[in-house]
């Protein structure tokens, strides 16, 4: 074992005693760099040995010089992954004579206690965890001599808002502790300097990386569309491994798979719903070999050891390169072996974007990691913590910790506008430069460790058949929910009645028009990359070349055989097609479900305020359908998507999403980071659409449209595909809806409401006056009158009497001047009445069923009608004119 | 009589001999009630001030009269009350002269306003026009009037073919049974109410929820079926019957 000759004598007698002759690829790859005191990102698959990688090195170092208190922190992202490395790390530490500890949420008390007195020299934790550990003064000066961090599953942290809260704590850490050493243990990731820079900042960090994708065995498969089949090609498979793993891509799918196999006996089901007891039980009988296959969702993707796994099967595409390495990346593994994995397909988009995924995978092109840049909410959490940590701390100062982080790059105007906000919530106070920690900021804190939005989960209640029929997340309650409205959950629709302290009384609604909101939860997005490759593939249909099988490569080229024969044209990488049907117009467009989400919105925009009337959209990553009324249709959408300036889409989509139910979702989560909303706050004290207002222009409504341009939507990949448009490398054409864009699942639904708030008002108008009754007078015979709504007349009525045009609008109470009209002696009075009569029938026989409108509004008499028809506005705008008309009369009316 | 709306407060110009403004609701102090609550945000005290103000400005008054409920803490007048009322009245009070029919949030209120400045809180007739709070009995010397009220923030979802919603404050104008209010009877015009929209823009209660379970004497004697939804701006909705869940079944 010549790499481990410097070791400490005792590290190489434990090496001998776990039986390993030698140490895997990435163990003697990092050895070296980690003695040298180098910061490091290890990037390997879980189960070849990466935790030791790093803690060998560590423990060697410890057993040289320990210190009080703290001396290394490991920290992974899962409670779960701190009890498996606290039984891994346990056995070296025994036999090495290091104390060892793990301090999560879940840990008791006396655990706490005895860690507060005797601190172990390596603590397990999370990140939310090492945010407390700032709170109390004890632990606090337990963190003095840290001078390991370990951070495991790097990329998982740094793409989201706790890797910013992370690399904050590690810079609030060094603050204590001086500089100490960073090692990130990391799946394969696009981007392995990101990790570094993430990890490490400014300060020299190396890499060092395993290539995963050389012992990467992958095909795919595809057995027919309907889920019995698959289910059975699934049990087939199982069969022919002794341990299988099957990754689904949601709870509910895993539910439905695990129904079809349970009669087998050694099939288990693990996700997230299930209770942790349930999970570890299913852990434990897979381990000993009792179960032949868990069903999983990414529940089963971090490092838990469940022990040897000889075949990975995804069944559905994996959605991203990075998802499927990492999942097939659990089978194999004593240290060399090959992993293997089969991705079963389950439809024609679906078989072509696993078909790209694959090639992508074995070519290493895992997607790239993002963590967030500037995210507002979590430096107000920061700000907070500080605050708390120090009493009374220098914006300068705070400046210059958080200047150390990549993920806050030239903070400074930032830093006083959030505490600014913080200070409007009264949970900070200021005084000149200084930020004052206040009661509240504890309180606060406490409750505000982990970036995680810690969602509430709210009750339905049936009043009629008084029971619990469903529980929402409150970000849809917040969102979408008030007395009166009507949504969809457990595929029904209800109606609210009530809403108390955390439960929402419903009553089942029966019939209704449109969309509405509807609650189903999130799913995985196709990166831009994969979606556009899927695209090329559909061009080139060289099948062959990207590994598919006889079953599959004659599935997707029949799919396309047939697409030809109807003369559809099929949609690429370098067409977008709009076809026309019954539902409104698809947009197939192969730019995945970010690039699509912002694209089908602002085009959505586009065509509500052209056109005036309500779009709705659905999306998924290759097509886009917008629901029309029938006269907008294909060409109205071409001429909508080619004249968007890639420029103007940010703006129009700030103006679009303020009114979604996801902003107010987004919004509400942001909020309670910046200390304005408890946890537990009474949301019935204030409506959602005053929260809104609440925070116009504040940095809170910044911080949720950043995230949701850079999470729940692609802006910038929209713009590339504007911008090819306009260049010419893709064209747009229109033709009928075909197989492909009538194929696929959508399932993200979201109703895109009107530009103008005013739409509502016009709607309800339009309502009011399509209802009212009215009086239909033959002026010409003077003998034939009929009551009727102003929404029923034809577009020219006729009387049937005389066959004349000339037919007056009354108002029920007005019958009596018709009768009066019809007299031959008539008063002055009388007479004027008829001539206005005549002028009123005048104008039904030019306008129409406009004029009938007109004239059942309330107050428009001819000559408002009149001036009304004048301005020829179709529309919307015609009932706004109605709308004017109406305003003024009531200005003027002397009686109430 | 006419009717003036000033669609910046909700206020409504009452006109007849002479200019009264109407406001309602203010409830000032709410903030350290919903802070109470979970909910945090700093006082907009001042922007109400200022959007009464403009108001003043716009319909040049004679009189300001606040519907009831200027304050928000009941029973007990809340710290940030004490601090900001006296000063909010005394700016008003430059402006024009004001007078308050108290509300059921306003206990405590005799210590902010000169005892001439209180109408009874059993409502009182103004220049024809008869103006309570809303929370009880209104006075019998206002029967066949119109009557303007507060106390029921009313807030109406406007809704199109998609169903999403536009919530506003609204006006509800409807005529009410006088006997069920216990008026004398006798063959003076019918008397109706003008529910006034909560000036205070935190505040607001479905109107549809007030119709179906009407919570106080004069919702409770309204004849909603004749009653009418105007915006703050004096657009007429239609009936509150066109509110109704569009689309939604309803129970005959």
């Amino acid at each position: 074992m010549e790499q481990t000759r410097n070791l400490d004598p005792r590290i190489r007698e434990c090496i001998r005693k776990r039986g390993f002759a030698e140490l895997s690829e990435i163990q003697a790859l990092a050895l070296p760099q980690v003695q040298a005191g180098k910061h490091l990102v290890l990037i390997a698959p879980t189960g070849t040995g990466k935790t030791e990688s790093a803690m060998i090195p560590v423990f060697d170092a410890l057993l040289r010089e320990r210190s009080a208190g703290f001396s290394a922190l490991y920290i992974t992202p899962l409670r779960s992954l701190n009890r498996d490395m606290l039984q891994r790390l346990s056995w070296w530490c025994r036999e090495l004579g290091i104390t060892v500890g793990v301090r999560h949420g879940d840990t008791t008390t006396t655990e706490r206690r005895k860690q507060a007195l005797s601190p172990p020299d390596l603590l397990i934790t999370t990140p939310e965890t090492l945010q407390a550990l700032f709170m109390g003064k004890v632990l606090r000066k337990h963190l003095r001599n840290v001078r390991y961090v370990i951070v495991d599953e790097i990329h998982e942290l740094a793409s989201g808002k706790r890797g910013a809260q992370l690399a904050v704590a590690l810079e609030r850490l060094a603050e204590y502790c001086g500089e100490f050493q960073r090692i990130g243990l990391s799946a394969t990731v696009g981007n392995p300097d990101e990790m570094g820079r993430f990890l490490c900042g400014e300060r020299d960090f190396s890499v060092v990386q395993v290539d995963v994708t050389k012992h990467l065995e992958l095909s795919v498969e595809f057995a027919g569309d309907s889920f019995e089949k698959q289910a059975r090609w699934v049990g087939e498979a199982i069969d022919r491994h002794e341990s299988t793993l099957v990754f689904v891509n949601t709870r509910v799918t895993a539910e439905a798979l695990g129904h079809q196999l349970f009669s087998r006996g050694d099939v288990e089901v693990h996700h997230g719903s299930l209770s942790r007891d349930v999970r570890i039980d299913a852990e434990e009988r897979f381990k000993s070999g009792k179960l032949r296959a868990l069903i999983c969702t990414s529940s089963m993707e971090l490092g838990i050891d469940i022990g040897h796994i000889e075949h990975v099967i995804q069944f559905g595409s994996p959605r991203e390169v990075s998802r499927l390495i990492q999942r097939v990346g659990r089978a194999g593994h004593s240290l060399y072996e090959t992993s293997r994995g089969t991705i079963l397909a389950t439809g024609f988009d679906d078989l072509l974007e696993s078909l790209v995924i694959a090639r992508r995978a074995k070519a290493g092109e895992a997607e790239s990691v993002h963590p967030p840049v500037n995210p507002a909410d979590v430096l107000a959490n920061q700000i907070a913590g500080l605050a708390v940590e120090y009493g009374r701390i220098s914006r300068g100062r705070i400046r210059n910790i958080l200047s150390r982080c990549p993920a806050f790059p030239s903070n400074g105007n930032l830093i006083d506008r959030v505490c600014a906000q913080m200070a409007e919530h009264r949970l900070i106070r200021l005084d000149g430069d200084e930020v004052i920690t206040t009661l509240r900021a504890r309180r606060y804190l406490a409750a505000n460790l982990s970036m995680i939005h810690d969602e509430r989960k709210v009750q339905v209640f049936d009043m009629v058949s008084r029971r619990t029929v469903a529980t929402l997340d409150e970000s849809f309650v917040v969102g979408s929910i008030y007395t009166g409205a009507v949504f969809i959950t457990k595929g029904q629709l209800w109606r609210v009645l009530d809403m108390e302290e955390g439960r929402i009384i419903v009553e089942p609604a029966r019939r209704v028009k449109g969309e509405l909101p509807s609650w189903e939860g999130e799913q995985i997005p196709v990166p831009y990359a994969v979606a556009r490759e899927v695209g090329r593939l559909r061009r080139t249909r060289s099948f062959q070349s990207y590994g598919a099988g006889e079953v599959s490569g004659q599935f997707a080229s029949g799919f396309l055989t047939e697409m030809d024969r109807n003369r559809s044209r099929v949609p690429d990488d370098t067409l977008i097609v709009l076809e026309g049907g019954k539902e409104g117009v698809v947009c197939n467009c192969c730019a995945g479900h970010r690039a699509n989400e912002a694209l089908g919105r602002a085009v959505s925009v586009l065509l509500s305020a052209r056109y005036g009337t309500t779009v709705g959209i659905e999306i998924d990553a290759y097509r886009i359908l917008f629901q029309l009324p029938s006269h907008v249709g294909t060409a109205e959408v071409r001429e909508a998507l080619s004249g968007l300036d890639p420029a103007h889409v940010e703006g129009i989509l700030q103006i679009a999403m303020k009114r979604t139910a996801l902003f107010k979702w987004k919004l509400v989560q942001v909020a309670k980071k910046f200390g304005a909303i408890d946890p537990d706050a009474d949301y019935e004290r204030l409506s959602s659409y005053k929260l809104i207002e609440l925070f116009e222009n504040t940095v809170v409504q910044d911080e949720t449209y950043r995230e949701l341009f850079s999470v729940y939507m692609d802006v910038a990949a929209a713009g590339r595909i504007l911008a090819h448009i306009r260049d010419g490398s893709i064209t747009v054409e229109t033709g009928r809806i075909s197989l492909l864009g009538a194929d696929g699942l959508f399932s993200s639904r979201d109703q895109i409401p009107p530009p103008l708030a005013d739409h509502a008002v016009l709607s309800t108008l339009r309502r009011r006056i399509e209802g009212q009754e009215i009086v239909l007078a033959c002026m010409n015979c003077r003998k034939w009158k009929s009551r009727t709504v102003a929404g029923r007349v034809q577009d020219h009525p006729v009387c049937p009497r005389c066959g004349a045009r000339l037919i007056a609008v009354l108002k029920p109470w007005e019958e009596e001047q018709y009768a009066a009209a019809a007299r031959k002696e008539k008063s002055e009075e009388e007479k004027t009445a008829e001539a206005r009569l005549l002028r009123n029938a005048n104008i039904v026989l030019s306008g129409g069923k406009k004029a009938v409108l007109a004239l059942a509004a309330k107050g428009v008499g001819p000559e408002i009608a009149s001036r009304i028809l004048a301005t020829l506005a179709e529309g919307d705008a015609f009932f706004a004119e109605i709308l004017k008309a109406e305003r003024n009369y009531i200005r003027t009316r002397k009686y109430w | 009589m006419s009717l003036g709306f000033f669609s910046g407060g909700p206020a409504l110009l009452v006109s007849n001999t002479r200019r009264v403004l109407v406001v309602a609701d203010l409830h000032l102090g709410i903030e350290s009630d919903m802070a109470r609550h979970g909910l945090h945000f700093r006082s907009r005290c001042r922007e109400r001030l200022e959007r009464l103000e403009s108001c003043i400005r716009d319909a040049s008054p004679d009189l300001l009269i606040i519907l009831g409920d200027l304050k928000h803490g009941v029973p007990l007048t809340s710290r940030q009350e004490f601090r900001e009322i006296p000063e909010f009245i005394e700016r008003l009070r430059s402006l024009v002269a004001v007078q308050i029919v108290p509300g059921n949030h306003d206990t405590g209120i005799e210590m902010f306003f000169e005892p001439a400045e209180i109408l009874p809180k059993e409502g009182a007739v103004v220049d024809g026009t008869g103006y309570v709070h809303g929370h009880m009995y209104p006075d019998p010397s206002l029967a066949g009037l119109l009557i303007i009220a507060g106390h029921h923030h009313p807030l109406a979802s406007l809704k199109d073919e998609v169903g999403c919603a536009m919530r506003s404050p609204v006006y509800l104008f409807s005529p009410v049974d006088g006997e069920c209010l216990g008026f004398p009877p006798g063959n003076r015009s019918p008397t109706r109410i003008m529910f006034m929209p909560a000036f205070n823009e935190l505040s607001g209660y479905d109107l549809v929820r007030t119709v179906r379970e009407p919570f106080s004497p004069i919702s409770r004697c309204a004849r909603w079926e004749a009653a009418e939804v105007f915006l703050p701006d004096g657009t007429f909705i239609g009936p509150v019957s066109s509110l109704e869940d569009y689309g939604a079944d309803q129970e005959p």
